[in-house]
């Protein structure tokens, strides 16, 4: 759940999804689900002039499991924060996993 | 060196627990599609998703030149500030070597070995979130 | 007489049985690791010391300490 919750944060930022096909699209985060499916709006494909059948397309919604990438806006990022949560997580995880 | 990691010292027991000592760390991870990065680890699962930070991906093509029937590596570089990486492409992590000085396996009797079951006692700290909650 | 020499009996004696031995490593991608296995966990991710990278039989890198995600492993084989 953490990359869940940590994607839920970002919400309304702009990211840059690129895809398993190489796929490059940036916009701005609408929604994400559990299983890190991504909804973006305001889209634009990079290398536009590759995808012209991109070119009309305003929003989307992508599979998570068909992404490679999200490059995130570092200024919307707190670091600390996101490897306290990172250790938390995988401890908690362990421990449930003895329970 | 294991007194810079934060993380409250435990030892290595199981897979992820390699990864949970790189948190803060510069990485290097090999990735499904001849690609590579390289960046500071600020988050993982248990999926092997990951956020790192200052990456350089390193992308490797072999083209084939049909004349000489020689193979070459091309290599591409790219630089970004701030990456998530889906957890199913990543093949191989490394971890900086001077993160534990200590050898690792620990002779363990036969009987405490359990691959489904974790070890006891890995925790100095108690766990402070309960899972229930999410 | 098997009553005096217990022999391995499930996948998982055995790869508990090698947890701290030298171990190859093959991926699907026929990538092979040598190593000394220090511990894995039931999706079979793998950690790994001293770890030597073989491809098409040529030794390619050697790391210290490596993280090998379970999905890509096709067999783990106790080297010696």
């Amino acid at each position: 759940m953490l990359f869940y919750s940590f994607f839920k944060t970002l919400v309304g930022q702009t990211v840059t999804v690129e895809l398993k096909n190489d796929l490059s699209v940036v916009g701005t985060l609408v929604s994400v689900d559990q299983f890190l499916n991504i909804k973006l709006d305001n889209i634009k494909v990079e290398h536009e002039d590759q995808h012209p059948h991109m070119m009309s397309v305003k929003n989307c919604f992508i599979r998570g499991s068909v992404v490679r990438y999200v490059h995130l806006p570092p200024a919307a990022i707190d670091t600390a924060l996101l490897q306290d949560a990172a250790r938390r997580e995988s401890q908690q995880s362990t421990a449930t996993a003895k329970a | 060196m294991a007194d810079t990691v934060t993380a409250p010292i435990t030892s290595v027991e199981e897979p992820l627990d390699l990864v949970r000592l790189c948190l803060d760390e510069h990485i290097y991870v090999k990735l499904r599609g001849d690609r590579e990065v390289r960046g500071r680890l600020h988050a993982f699962d248990q999926h092997l998703n990951l956020v790192l930070g200052d990456v350089e991906e390193t992308i490797t093509t072999v083209e084939l030149d049909p004349e000489t029937k020689e193979e070459s590596v091309h290599t591409t570089n790219r630089k970004m500030d701030m990456l998530f990486v889906r957890g199913d492409g990543v093949i191989l992590g490394l971890i900086p070597s001077i993160l534990y000085t200590a050898p690792l396996p620990k002779k363990l009797d036969n009987h405490a070995i359990n691959l489904f079951r974790p070890p006891r006692e890995r925790y100095e700290t108690p766990i402070l979130f309960d899972l229930s909650k999410d | 007489m098997a009553d005096t020499v217990q022999p391995k009996k499930t996948p998982s004696d055995f790869l508990g049985a090698i947890i701290g031995h030298p171990v190859l490593v093959k991926l699907n991608s026929g990538i092979i690791y040598k190593g000394v296995l220090a511990c894995l966990d039931g999706y079979m991710n793998i950690a790994l010391e001293q770890t030597e990278e073989y491809a098409n039989g040529q030794l390619k890198n050697k790391y210290g300490d490596a993280f090998i995600r379970g999905n890509n492993v096709l067999y783990i084989s106790a080297a010696e």
